[in-house]
Formats: C-alpha cells, sequence, structure tokens
C-alpha cells in the first residue's frame, strides 16, 4: 500500500505538484489523466523518488520514504518502472539487460537471473531476441523489453510513464496487450496515459489531473460517462473552446480565421468546416449584427466535441436582433440548408453576463 | 576495404619519407656544378644595408651594428645551427656570430665565409642568481676572474677551448668536487659550442671547464642545466639557477641582474655565403651526415636517452593524468560546489595558456625553491593538462550517455555508484576513446617543448647533435619519425582498449557463459 500526504513540487517557480493525497491499494490499477504539464508523470515519479518533493509524506508499506535516513534504493527495487523513452541499456543485450539488474541488485545467481528471463521473454513473446541490442529492435520491441526487465525484479507495483507515446501507432496495440495481461494478473499498477480507451478498458480507478491537484477521481465509468466537475468535462469531451468578443466593424476577420486555422490543426478539424464557420461568423456578427447596430456587443465561443465530432460557434449579444432568414448572402443560405448544420436562435433571460440574444450553428462531420 | 586503405596509407607514407631527403638534398646543392669565378657578394657591413641578418636570440649582438645599417631587419634563432641553415637557403645574407664559434662552423661547412671587418666585440660575465647566495657567489666569482687573470689561468682556457679548438677530443674533468660548501646550480646552453656542448655524452667546454675549475676552488658541486639561452635570464631572475653562463654584457642587462666580472672578451663577424669548396657528392654527403649525427661520439646513445626522457614524461603524464582527470570528474559528477569551481578554475588556467608557458611558469616560479628537477616538472605540467582534458573528455562523453540510462538505472534501484560504473561509463567510453586517442597524439607532440626547462628529451637532444655537427636532415627526420613511432605504438595500444572493451565485439558464448541455456 502507498500513501501519498499532502504531497507538493515547486520547481523555482514551476508549481507542477500543488497538494497531492492518494492512496494506492494493492491490486489497484489506475489511470492518471488530464492534459500535458498538469504533473501526471513529475507525480508518478515522485512515487520512487526520481523527482524529490518539496514537502508532503509518500509512504511505501509503512516506511516514510521521504525522510533522510530512508534507504532508496531498497524501496525503489520494489517499485518498478516503466518509461516512455525504455530505457535498455545500450551497451547491453536483450538477455543482460534483464539478467543483470537480477543479480546485482538482488543477488541471485546467472542461472536463476536467466531462467527467469526467459520466462518473461516468452511471456513479452521476444524470445527470439536474446542476444540483439536494444537499437536493433523495434520501439515496441524494446518496450516489450523493458517491460520484462521491470518484471523480472519482482516489483510491488509498476509505474507506466506514458509507455505508448513515444511508439509509432502500429506498435501501441502490441504494448498494450502486454500491460492489459499484467492488469488481469492482479498486479498493483499505475499509469500514466494519453490512450482514453486504454485507460478505461484496463483500470479500476481513473485520477483526473488538472493544475498539479487531483481534481476529480473515480470509477472509469463515472469519469468517463458522468464527470462530476466542469475540467473533467471539458477534458473528457475534448471541449477546449475559442472565444472573440467583437464592438466594432473594425474586427481583425483575418487574425481570426488564422486563429481558426491553428485551432482546427490541433484537434484534426478539417479546413472545410472551419471555413464555414468562419463565413457564418462574417456574416453573422460584422456584416450584420455589428453593421446595423450603434454600440455592438458581441461574445463569440467558438468550441469543438471529438466526441460528437461537432464544431459549434455559440454566439451571444446585445444589439439590433439577426435573423437568418433576412440574410442577403447566398453563401449563408445555401449553409443554413446543408443537413450537417444545425442553426438555432433563441432570446436569452437572466444570462450571467448580461447579453440578451443568442445564435448558436454547428457543424457536423460531412460524409464524401 | 578497410585492411586495402590502411596498406595504401602505409605506402604512401613510406614513399613520401623516403622523397623527403632527396628532395631535402636536392634543393640543398644547387651550386654544385657551378664552379665559375668566385666574388663575394659583401665586402663591407654597409653593403649589408636593407638585408636580412640572422642573430642569436639573447645575444644582442645586434646592437653592435645596427645603427650602420638601419634598414637592416635582424632575424633571430635559437642555435647557431638554425642560422647556418638560414643562411644557406638563402633565408638571411649573413648572420653575426662570435670568432670562437665561427672557427667550428668554417670546418664543418667550408662554404663559410667571413667579413674581413669586425662587428665589435662583446665581453661575457656570469650572471648571479637572485636568491640568498647571491652576495657571497658574486664576491667568490669576481675574486676567482680576478685570479686567473692574474695566474694566467683564463689565457689558458682560451687558448684551450677557442685558439686551439679541437671539437673531437677537447674534453674537461666535470667531477672530483668535494662540495663542502653544497650544491650551485649552473645554467648553461649545453649547445653552443666550444662555450658548452655534449661531447661523447658528457658536458664540455670553456663555460663547463670554467665553472668546474671554480667549484673546485671554492668547495662546491654543480648540477648543471642545459637551457636555451632566453630562458637562463628568467630562470637565474627567480633565483632557480644560482650561475647563469655566458651572458653578453650591455646596459639593459646590467639593470634586471646581478653580473660578474668578464670572464672573455671575443670578436664578434660577420658571416656570409663564400664559395662551396666541398668536393662531396650527394650520397657521400649522406653517409658523413649520417655518421656525423649518429656514430661520432656515440650520439645514437643520446637518441636513446632522449627517447626515453620523452617516452617517461608522455607514459607517466597519461597514467597520473588520466588518474587525476577521473578523480576530479568523480568529485565534480554531482555538482558539489567546491570541486567544481576549483576544477573550472584549472581548467580555465591550463587551457588558456600555452603549453611552454605553463611549464616555465611551474620550473621557475611555482617550484622555483624547490629542487624538483625539471622531468618531474614537465610531467607535472603535462599531467595537469591532461586531466583537464581527461575531464572534459569524460563531461562530454557521459554527457552524450542520455539522462534515460540514468533514471532507468536508478529506478531499477541501482546506487548512485553502480550507476556510473555499470551503467553510465561503459557506453561513455565508446564516445571518450576515440577523443582520448587524439589527446594522447596531441600530448606526445607537446612534449617537445620541455627543452625550455632544461629536459633533455628527444626534440632537444636533436637540437643539441644539431649544435655539434651542424646537420639539420638526419636529426631532424630522425626525430619526426621516432615521434611518428612512438604516437603509433600509443594509440595503437589504447585502440586495442577500445576494441577489447567494446560491449558489442563480445562473442555470444561470452555473455551467457556458465549458464544452462533452454532452447
Amino acid at each position: 500500500m502507498i500513501e501519498l500526504r499532502h504531497v507538493r513540487k515547486e520547481f523555482g517557480d514551476v508549481v507542477p505538484l500543488q497538494d497531492i493525497n492518494v492512496t494506492i491499494n494493492d491490486g489497484d490499477v489506475i489511470s492518471i489523466i488530464g492534459p500535458s504539464g498538469t504533473g501526471k508523470s513529475t507525480l508518478l515519479r515522485c512515487i520512487n523518488m526520481l523527482i524529490e518533493p518539496t514537502s508532503g509524506q509518500i509512504i511505501v508499506d509503512g516506511q516514510d520514504i521521504t525522510e533522510p535516513g530512508c534507504d532508496l534504493n531498497e524501496i525503489r527495487k520494489k517499485v518498478g518502472m516503466v518509461f516512455q523513452s525504455f530505457n535498455l541499456f545500450g551497451h547491453l543485450t536483450v538477455i543482460e539487460n534483464i539478467m543483470n539488474p537480477q543479480i546485482t541488485l538482488l543477488g541471485r545467481s546467472r542461472q536463476e537471473a536467466y531462467d527467469k528471463a526467459m520466462y518473461l521473454l516468452q511471456q513479452v513473446g521476444l524470445v527470439t531476441k536474446v542476444f540483439s541490442y536494444p537499437d536493433e529492435l523495434s520501439g515496441g520491441q524494446q518496450q516489450r523489453i523493458a517491460i520484462a526487465r521491470t518484471l523480472a525484479m519482482d516489483p510491488d507495483i509498476i509505474l507506466f510513464d506514458e509507455p505508448t507515446s513515444a511508439l509509432d501507432p502500429s506498435m501501441i496495440g502490441e504494448v498494450q496487450s502486454v500491460i492489459k495481461l499484467l492488469a488481469k494478473t492482479g498486479r498493483t499498477m499505475m499509469i500514466v496515459t494519453h490512450e482514453m480507451d486504454f485507460a478505461r478498458k484496463i483500470s479500476n480507478r481513473i485520477l483526473f489531473m488538472h493544475d498539479g491537484v487531483i481534481y476529480e477521481e473515480g470509477a472509469p465509468k463515472q469519469i468517463f460517462e458522468h464527470p462530476q466537475k466542469e475540467e473533467t468535462r471539458r477534458f473528457i469531451q475534448r471541449l477546449s473552446s475559442l472565444t472573440y468578443r467583437i464592438t466594432s466593424t473594425d474586427f481583425d476577420v483575418e487574425a481570426t480565421n488564422e486563429e481558426l486555422q491553428a485551432y482546427g490543426e490541433k484537434l484534426l478539424i478539417e479546413a472545410e468546416r472551419l471555413s464555414k464557420l468562419s463565413m457564418a461568423l462574417e456574416e453573422i456578427c460584422i456584416n450584420n449584427i455589428a453593421a446595423y447596430s450603434d454600440t455592438p456587443d458581441i461574445f463569440v465561443k467558438v468550441e469543438y466535441s471529438e466526441k460528437l465530432d461537432t464544431l459549434t460557434m455559440d454566439i451571444r449579444y446585445n444589439g439590433e436582433p439577426f435573423k437568418a432568414a433576412e440574410s442577403e448572402s447566398k453563401l449563408f443560405q445555401l449553409l443554413l440548408q446543408e443537413p450537417t448544420t444545425t442553426y438555432t436562435e433563441s432570446e436569452l433571460e437572466n444570462d450571467p453576463d448580461g447579453f440578451s440574444r443568442r445564435i448558436k450553428i454547428s457543424f457536423g462531420w460531412v460524409e464524401e | 576495404m578497410r585492411r586495402i586503405s590502411n596498406i595504401a596509407k602505409k605506402a604512401l607514407l613510406a614513399v613520401l619519407i623516403l622523397l623527403l631527403p632527396v628532395c631535402l638534398f636536392a634543393a640543398d646543392s644547387p651550386d654544385a656544378e657551378t664552379a665559375e669565378e668566385y666574388t663575394p657578394e659583401f665586402k663591407t657591413i654597409e653593403d649589408l644595408n636593407g638585408k636580412k641578418i640572422a642573430v642569436q636570440t639573447g645575444v644582442l649582438y645586434e646592437e653592435l651594428i645596427k645603427d650602420r645599417i638601419p634598414d637592416t631587419e635582424f632575424k633571430y634563432f635559437t642555435m647557431p645551427n638554425d642560422m647556418i641553415q638560414a643562411l644557406r637557403s638563402g633565408k638571411v645574407s649573413a648572420y653575426l656570430v662570435e670568432e670562437v664559434g665561427f672557427g667550428v662552423q668554417k670546418a664543418n661547412h667550408p662554404e663559410l665565409d667571413r667579413l674581413e671587418e669586425v662587428a665589435g666585440y662583446i665581453d661575457a660575465s656570469c650572471i648571479i642568481g637572485n636568491n640568498d647566495k647571491q652576495a657571497t657567489l658574486l664576491a667568490q666569482l669576481n675574486e676567482f676572474i680576478r685570479d686567473s687573470r692574474a695566474n694566467g689561468l683564463l689565457d689558458w682556457l682560451y687558448d684551450y677551448w677557442i685558439a686551439d679548438f679541437d671539437p673531437v677530443n677537447d674534453t674537461c674533468d666535470i667531477g672530483n668536487f668535494t662540495g663542502e660548501n653544497g650544491i650551485i646550480n649552473v645554467a648553461v646552453e649545453g649547445g653552443y659550442e666550444p662555450f658548452s656542448f655534449v661531447s661523447n655524452g658528457r658536458l664540455a667546454g670553456f663555460d663547463v671547464d670554467f665553472v668546474c675549475r671554480f667549484c673546485r676552488a671554492y668547495g662546491y658541486t654543480p648540477n648543471f642545466s642545459e637551457i636555451p639561452f632566453d630562458a637562463i635570464a628568467p630562470g637565474v631572475e627567480t633565483g632557480k639557477f644560482d650561475i647563469g653562463m655566458n651572458i653578453v654584457i650591455s646596459e639593459e642587462r646590467n639593470e634586471t641582474g646581478t653580473l660578474s666580472d668578464i670572464y672573455y672578451t671575443c670578436p664578434v663577424l660577420v658571416i656570409i655565403l663564400g664559395e662551396d669548396t666541398s668536393e662531396l657528392n650527394f650520397f657521400q654527403r649522406i653517409a658523413n651526415s649520417f655518421f656525423k649525427t649518429f656514430i661520432r661520439e656515440d650520439r645514437w646513445k643520446l637518441f636513446l636517452q632522449g627517447i626515453g626522457v620523452t617516452l617517461v614524461i608522455t607514459i607517466l603524464s597519461i597514467i597520473i593524468g588520466t588518474a587525476v582527470g577521473f578523480g576530479a570528474f568523480m568529485l565534480c559528477r554531482h555538482g558539489r560546489v567546491i570541486p567544481n569551481k576549483i576544477t573550472g578554475f584549472f581548467l580555465w588556467l591550463v587551457h588558456g595558456m600555452p603549453t611552454v608557458l605553463l611549464l616555465m611558469i611551474l620550473y621557475y616560479i611555482i617550484f622555483g625553491s624547490s629542487r624538483l628537477d625539471g622531468m618531474w616538472i614537465s610531467i607535472i605540467g603535462f599531467s595537469l593538462i591532461f586531466a583537464c582534458s581527461v575531464f572534459e573528455m569524460l563531461r562530454v562523453g557521459t554527457n552524450a550517455v542520455g539522462r534515460g540510462q540514468y533514471e532507468a538505472s536508478t529506478a531499477l534501484g541501482y546506487s548512485d555508484n553502480q550507476s556510473f560504473f555499470r551503467i553510465i561509463l561503459p557506453q561513455a567510453a565508446g564516445h571518450f576513446l576515440p577523443l582520448y586517442r587524439n589527446e594522447i597524439v596531441t600530448l606526445i607532440k607537446e612534449t617537445a617543448v620541455v627543452g625550455y626547462i632544461s629536459v633533455l628529451d628527444l626534440t632537444r637532444i636533436s637540437d643539441l647533435v644539431r649544435s655539434r655537427t651542424y646537420e639539420a636532415f638526419f636529426p631532424l627526420i630522425l626525430t619526426a619519425i621516432m615521434y611518428f613511432i612512438i604516437a603509433a605504438i600509443l594509440t595503437r595500444v589504447v585502440s586495442r582498449v577500445e576494441i577489447r572493451i567494446d560491449p558489442r565485439r563480445r562473442p555470444q558464448e561470452k555473455i551467457l557463459a556458465g549458464i544452462r541455456q533452454i532452447d
């Protein structure tokens, strides 16, 4: 059992871990998810003290490993770690990579170490690579060897630090299936990953990290289907948004388009859909609302949901009401008639930001 | 493919080495066939105005004539022999030398000629070291010079070593000291016939004879150091040497050191190229040159001795330097402040300084008052230089091993030292051993400057032999070849190590030695 109490880590002004409290029970398979730069890897590295926390306690089997007198090398033998970049020892063959730590650190005989290594190589399906050097293997094979190396030490817990992020998509599967197999055998594991499906399938607990804290925790079903908190929901739905405030017709449409382009590239949205959105934005906001109002105030929010695969533009405004039917733009009319476009106009009451009208337009995936 | 290119390389090298003497000698004898009527180009010193004239560094003979030939450029050479070569190859039109030296030079090079007119006269004295013996020694030396002039010893020495000099058979007694008043350190040029030179493997000459007689009279034992003229003055000034011999008196010199009375006076001549009267052909010249360089006076023994010194300095510096560099690296590895500051300071100091300066500073200043001889100072200096290189190599080598390797071994439970020695170092070795090999070659070549601190290494021996034989070819080529061979042997050793420790060259059986394998 591992317990983290008020763990905090600072690198100068940056605080990747604010205040982490979590208990890892034997047999847990925990996935840590969350946006980049929220301290997921830092948290994992604190557990085997590769990164020393600034404050807080980490208790492994009743022993506080942040105490100065603690024999960290002994703890680390019980805490295995698999790295994003595999980190196999480049000067050693596959078999030595698995045997040498057992001999040096656990005092096993060469024969014992060899037998164990061969057994594990069978498990990960790489018995034929005994005398290969790491750089002769594919990324997926290297990662499987790295897992075997960790397993050979008979650790109590295995920490996986983004084990598939550095792999070609074609190799992710082979590594994931090895990890899945381990999860089934009841090993305690902790995995930092960006593969949501994978996390969902293998774990019994999900930690969602945000801004250096465990923002939400729960069973996979809860986190992925009914997230309780806003940030979790956004992350799960991959809802991230762009916002604009338009107060005159001088609004820089060019700059907006560039920003949309970048946003689209990040989320892999096709350029066609983005240009539709940009055209709608210009027609509704600039050519109509702003053009006909003395003091226009328009708030635009663009959101993309990966899960629903829709690109939505939410426009709230004060000023002359816009009626789609009255638009003189032929292109805009055509756009509204497309089956993948949904368009609604409504009046707002009690809007927290004080807007009185809303237009929502969303673009779905167009089948070729 | 690789083997073929190696053979080709060696063959090319051999051809080059064989061609070199031919080229040199061909260039050397353009005048062999032109036996026309000879008229000297220069008759007076004024004829040389605007030409280049060679002078030995540190002797200041140019002061004697420079007012008469204002447009002349003086070229400075370390050894008289180099001036002769410069004159023969047309790099200078004349050189200045004392009458005594010319006698020997003319015997070896009959094509040399002198102007009738004498450039001037020089007075030579001894310079007394700047230490607590100074006052006593000065008084004793002056007294000895006075007495020797009175009883005719100085005249006898002048006749023996200068007027009737026999370069092969003349010798002097450099033993039989009572030494009850201690040891005095004497700096002589060593390559400056007939004042101080190596004959039959032993030091001899006017200066040497004079000092030995002085020491016997006053109960000292002399300890001679042979160093280039221009290094004598700083050595005496720092008190490293008690007496420096053969210092030409000038106004400027009087200010910097304490000089004794004059112990000889001698005319300075202007030497030009005259008629070549030698009748030796090309092969006779080679044979003659070879005989003079190696066989006469058993000079090959000197060369052996020089090789030994060069080897000892190089090998000890490599061993000590590697150990020190490695130790420093281990101390600095974790970024501890004090070792890093100290190492950083040494790196900055050693890398920023020419080797010869570092050695001279060590010899004259830092170890100025210690009795460590020049060879040990060289070993200290080169160990320091090599340690700095080793430190840098290790830093580059270990940095080239990714941080992930260290993280992985730590995460497995390897201790810090286990990680370093079992995981990092074996991989770093592949990165730094090629650099290490290059540094060794550099080191071997750099040791050639140790002559400046009175070490008789291969280069300095070759200089001394050249100064006696007035032959450039064999000593230079042989020295070059010796350096090649030393470098080849040492780099071969490192290459062997490189191959031996390369993990990828291990046979598979060895990897799983002693294990029952399952198939």
